[in-house]
């Protein structure tokens, strides 16, 4: 089985409802270092991926597109321009296909943390989401199968986030509360966990 | 923190609907306000940007010989790339359009993907980003600064010479020198609440202050007990006065700017000592303010920004201009 337009389907719906189930922890630990809000700001967010979805659409890379579109209309926030951004790459990556292999997968999630680098200004290292995307590419860069990238990236986000926690963040408005972050998972980190865990539930 | 709003969804749209019912000089269209005429042809647009929650900041400086356009995001988050492009394809006179706005993140790369996508439309774009904050990085590290109350100078400057029919490059080069001329440090006296976020945008005691606070909660310097406003406004001028800049004139113009909660009599209280303050330094003021003019919502506290005028600058400061916030 490989993973198609209603594989993206399916994955949307679960990330809409991680990201409501997990709003009120994300903004907590958003407030810990930034405004509160990165809660609100994903659950908004992946409501519009979900609802923008074309229902009858099978070009992997027309259905991350119509997602791109609801993001860039949709936010504004740093870490939101960052799920703009991935959209746009993996739209670009899959134009034209109708399925794409498993294996294929951590050479998608790659090319995403080279452009979230790009666009975004953070270096591996940072305590970003960046780290943990690079991570989990790295890990499901050698699996063939979807039970094979389940096992490989849940476990790779969850080391990542207890591997950075006693890190500090040296990015964007995090990096003003320096030292302060020692001990706290990174909001941007740990809002791809949940959504990852999730969509590979 | 009590809040007069219907529903956190709504805040941003009803609030720039009620901008726009209350100033027609302004019109909206979705995140996006500009001056009712539209743009002017053969006039170099200028738009900014930013998150929602400081009125008037950005959008109360939409008007003549200010801004010509605005791309707001939800409170404290960027605008979207949609909205940003928007507001560039709204400010364009056919003669470019400079990207003026506050060194944040977000900001950044929703401009940054704005920029490339209105390129494609044949528009050309510049950028200068506010970068006055001087708690925010040290004087070495500029250009991690973030952008705070200083960057309305920016704005009037780059406006007036706009106005002129100075092509992108002049408006751009005369922006940054306007930021490059221009300190801001902030003290934040009690914090503000994003609608719907969890809790308060920082935590501080009742009876505590913090020196060089970001309009968002950034950390600051130090913090300890509240003192009087005289120490209070001796340390911020230091602070400013420190920070060096090229070839200062021995003119400025100087900020005293409410965060939200503190009254005018607290900031003219603070005016009268920074007054003096700069006069014994043998500085010279010219058309200073004192008011709220970029704050945070209920945020208490205030700041004081300083922008250090050559013959241009000052001139140009002293052009003309509209919006419903700003008039000369």
């Amino acid at each position: 089985m490989s993973i198609t337009a209603n594989t993206l389907r399916h994955a949307a719906l679960r990330a809409r409802d991680a990201a409501a189930l997990a709003q009120d922890e994300l903004n907590a630990a958003d407030g810990r270092m930034g405004d509160g809000d990165t809660g609100v700001m994903l659950r908004r967010l992946f409501e519009a991926i979900a609802a923008a979805i074309p229902a009858r659409e099978n070009d992997i890379g027309l259905v991350f597109q119509a997602c791109a579109k609801a993001c860039a209309s949709g936010t504004g926030s740093s870490l939101g321009t960052l799920v703009t951004v991935a959209m746009m790459t993996l739209a670009k990556a899959t134009k034209g296909r109708g399925e794409i292999g498993w294996d294929e997968l951590g050479g998608l999630l790659a090319s995403v943390r080279d452009q979230m680098m790009a666009r975004g200004g953070a270096k591996l290292g940072d305590k970003t989401i960046v780290d943990i995307i690079d991570a989990v590419a790295v890990a499901v860069m050698p699996c063939r199968t979807r039970e094979e990238v389940v096992a490989a990236a849940r476990k790779e986000a969850r080391d990542t986030l207890d591997a950075y926690r006693d890190r500090p963040n040296k990015l964007g408005r995090a990096r003003m509360f320096g030292d302060k972050t020692v001990g706290l998972d990174d909001p941007g980190m740990l809002a791809f966990s949940r959504l990852l865990a999730a969509v590979a539930a | 923190m009590k809040k007069l709003m219907n529903s956190p969804d709504a805040f941003v749209d009803e609030m720039l609907a009620g901008l726009v019912a209350a100033h027609p000089s302004l019109v909206h269209e979705g995140r996006v306000v500009c001056r009712a005429g539209g743009a002017r042809k053969g006039k170099v647009g200028i738009v900014s940007g930013g998150g929602a929650g400081h009125l008037p900041l950005f959008t109360g400086y939409v008007g003549e010989g200010l801004l010509d356009a605005c791309a707001v995001g939800d409170v404290f988050a960027g605008p979207s790339v949609d909205s940003c492009v928007q507001a560039i394809h709204t400010a364009d006179g056919e003669r470019g359009v400079l990207r003026l706005y506050g060194n944040y993140g977000g900001d950044r790369m929703n401009f940054d993907l704005a920029g490339e996508m209105v390129e494609m439309d044949g528009i050309k774009t510049t950028t200068v980003l506010g970068t006055d904050d001087i708690a925010s990085a040290a004087p070495e590290e500029g250009t991690r600064r973030r952008g705070v109350a200083g960057i309305i100078y920016a704005y009037k400057i780059a406006g007036a010479k706009a106005e002129t029919g100075a092509d992108l490059a002049e408006v751009t080069a005369t922006a940054q020198a306007a930021v490059d001329a221009a300190r801001t440090i902030g003290v934040a006296l009690s914090p503000c609440q994003i609608p719907g976020a969890a809790k308060a945008t920082f935590e501080i005691g009742p009876d505590e202050i913090e020196m060089g606070m970001g309009i968002h909660g950034e950390p600051g310097i130090w913090r300890d007990k509240l003192r009087s406003a005289d120490d209070v406004a001796d340390e911020m001028v230091r602070r400013l006065l420190a920070d060096p800049v090229a070839s200062p004139s021995g003119r400025v113009s100087v900020l005293v700017n409410s965060l939200g909660a503190t009254p005018l009599e607290e900031l003219f209280i603070v005016y009268r000592r920074v007054a003096a303050l700069l006069k014994k330094e043998g500085l010279t003021i010219v058309r200073p303010l004192v008011g709220h003019y970029v704050t945070s919502m209920e945020m208490a506290g205030l700041s004081i920004s300083l922008i250090h005028l050559d013959a241009e600058r000052e001139k140009l400061l002293a052009a003309p201009c509209a919006c419903p916030f700003w008039r000369v």
